[in-house]
């Protein structure tokens, strides 16, 4: 779906690579007040009914990719408003992370069921048959359905003949797998945030690219430009991301050009992770806790823990990869300053939290620093290079797909202990995700280990990614096999302390 | 027919890769309904950045080149239909 949205896309990645030109060349960010008209430059609007309503939203995008609050249209602001607090290179992101552009909202009517000219008036007329209450009648010119009455059971859509009534969703809301989308006074999206676990599915959904996520680009180039330490770790779905010519390695060696003092995969932090979850799972399972969920995903985390409160403690403690990778990272050069780069929104959150915090410094997406690449002038497949990465195993390296995790830990447990049995249940998106916490509360997955992940395939279907998921799933696959190590235990990187 | 999809950083940044499976898709359409069309081949091959944008500055990207002729903005719409134009039977 992503993939097509083609207009919002660029937009979007264009205003990346601004605001990182911006920082490499200490730009006066007063030069954002007019950044909109470089972006969309002339006298007639191309997107939508106003050329002056298409800068608003660039300018929205400038400052919530430079870290600022979105702004409210009722109140006089500029856009460098409160850009003091935000230009020194450490900022955290200000919550919330994940944002509605109110002007550019079309405010969508919520989910309906609707005829369309399809309909033939037929002598059947099943759809007003089938009504349980009563809702759809002939009209002059075809079935009406009475909204009032209606409730959305869709029997008409199923008995239609001819294909003519259509379900009607509202984008945002049916993407989103925690019910976080609500409407505001004039029907427009609103995020409730006590729901929301920033997944970012909206965020690359809305046809009208009206959500939006803050970013660090600023801040992580200014860190690059000012400090020695600066260390990246980047996920396991890195591969094949920046174009169908660059190599893992180019990639790797990319990013050192960008002032990178090292990059590390986090598939690494995924060889830790397995170690900790077999090694749980074998424990726990089932005399402390019925079933184990899987702690790799943020979203899933924080879902479970909004939403299922008293199984939360089913979760695995582990830390997810992204820490690990970091913890390990921290272990030489206590020193270092750390960037994840994912195809993930919600580590962005993750990196805040109290106990992680201290080990992630900054997140950036994929398609933010394929921005940083482009300011940089960078050309990955370029890049002459004949070294190869070996930080990970087969199994870690194996995390960016949906049911890799689980596969990951199942098969480090049966190594460890080679009688055990171990049923797995995997769910990625988060409406399955939230389906298979139901069925684990009611007892039904009791033994079991369950992988949630919040995308739709896994991580390689990120809202931070730029190739299609298909192609990264061959590209993981392929780049599984590269690795010297067949599992965690193998990978002698890790302490052996853990590997026993 | 030969078609060559830049993958320069500002090409990826664009859209490149969206480019590319999009024709390789019509490639399978084109292959599943063979009668239809001529037998020209369409061969697709990714290349590195052809340096248009380097010359030429932003505003460009993504490029295309189908058998030697130049698209710049190339978008699916555009190019799909150039490459269509070539595969009807006289």
């Amino acid at each position: 779906m992503k993939e097509s949205y083609v207009d919002l896309v660029n937009i979007r990645r264009k205003v990346f690579a601004l605001i990182a030109k911006m920082a490499y060349e200490d730009a006066d960010l007063n030069e954002l007040e007019k950044a909109s008209y470089d972006l969309i430059p002339g006298e007639i609007a191309t997107y939508r009914e106003s050329i002056f309503r298409e800068r608003a939203i660039i300018e929205e995008r400038l400052r919530l990719t430079m870290g600022l609050d979105a702004r409210h249209m009722n109140e006089f602001t500029r856009v460098t408003d409160g850009i003091d607090e935000i230009n020194v290179n450490e900022i955290k992101i200000n919550l919330p992370l994940v944002n509605v552009i109110t002007f550019a909202c079309e405010a969508c009517p919520t989910r309906a069921f609707q005829v369309t000219d399809n309909c033939r008036k037929c002598l059947a007329h099943p759809c007003t048959n089938v009504c349980p209450v009563n809702a759809v009648s002939i009209g002059k010119d075809r079935a009406i359905i009475d909204k009032e009455k209606c409730i959305k059971c869709g029997k008409c859509k199923e008995a239609c003949p001819y294909s003519a009534i259509v379900e009607f969703h509202r984008p945002c809301a049916f993407v989103c797998g925690v019910n976080a989308i609500e409407s505001d006074y004039l029907g427009r999206a609103k995020i409730n945030e006590e729901k929301c676990v920033s997944c970012g599915r909206c965020v690359i959904q809305c046809p009208y690219g009206a959500i939006a996520d803050k970013s660090q680009i600023y801040q992580v180039v200014k860190g690059l430009k000012n400090k020695e330490n600066m260390y990246a770790i980047i996920a396991p779905s890195f591969i094949g991301q920046f174009g169908v010519l660059a190599s893992p390695i180019q990639i790797v060696e990319g990013i050192k050009q960008l002032g990178f003092k090292d990059v590390v995969e986090v598939s690494l932090g995924a060889d830790i992770t397995t170690l900790h979850e077999a090694k749980e799972f074998i424990e726990k399972v089932p005399e402390e806790m019925p079933f184990m969920g899987t702690s790799c995903c943020n979203s899933w985390a924080l879902m479970v823990e909004k939403m299922f409160p008293e199984q939360y403690e089913y979760i695995s403690d582990s830390s997810s990869p992204m820490v690990e990778t970091a913890k390990y990272i921290k272990k030489k050069d206590p020193d270092a300053i750390i960037t994840f780069i994912g195809p993930c929104i919600s580590k962005k959150l993750e990196a805040l939290r109290e106990d992680v915090k201290d080990y992630v410094q900054f997140v950036l997406t994929f398609e933010e620093l394929m921005g940083i690449f482009v300011a940089k002038d960078i050309e990955l497949s370029e890049i002459e290079v004949d070294k190869e990465i070996q930080d990970a195993s087969t199994l870690g390296r194996g995390y960016a797909v949906a049911g890799g995790v689980a596969e990951a830990v199942k098969k480090t447990a049966q190594l460890l202990d080679p009688l055990r049995e171990i049923n797995v249940e995997c769910a990625s998106d988060l409406h399955d995700c939230v389906r298979l916490m139901r069925l684990a509360k009611a007892g039904k997955k009791n033994n079991y280990l369950l992988e949630g992940m919040a995308c739709p395939g896994g991580c390689i279907a990120g809202p931070g990614t730029l190739a299609s998921a298909d192609r990264v799933k061959k590209s993981v696959m392929e780049f599984k096999n590269q690795s010297v190590y067949k599992n965690p235990l193998e990978n002698d990187i890790i302490d052996d302390e853990l590997r026993h | 027919m030969k078609i060559k999809v830049c993958m320069g950083s500002n090409c990826t940044l664009l859209g490149a890769m969206n480019l590319l499976d999009q024709i390789e898709d019509l490639k399978g359409i084109l292959e599943s309904n063979d009668e239809k069309y001529n037998d020209e081949k369409l061969e697709i091959e990714p290349v590195t950045c052809m340096g248009y944008c380097k010359k030429m500055g932003t505003g460009i990207s993504p490029v295309v080149m189908l058998d030697g002729d130049i698209i710049f903005n190339a978008t699916g719409q555009i190019v799909m239909e150039k490459i269509m134009d070539k595969k009807i039977k006289d």
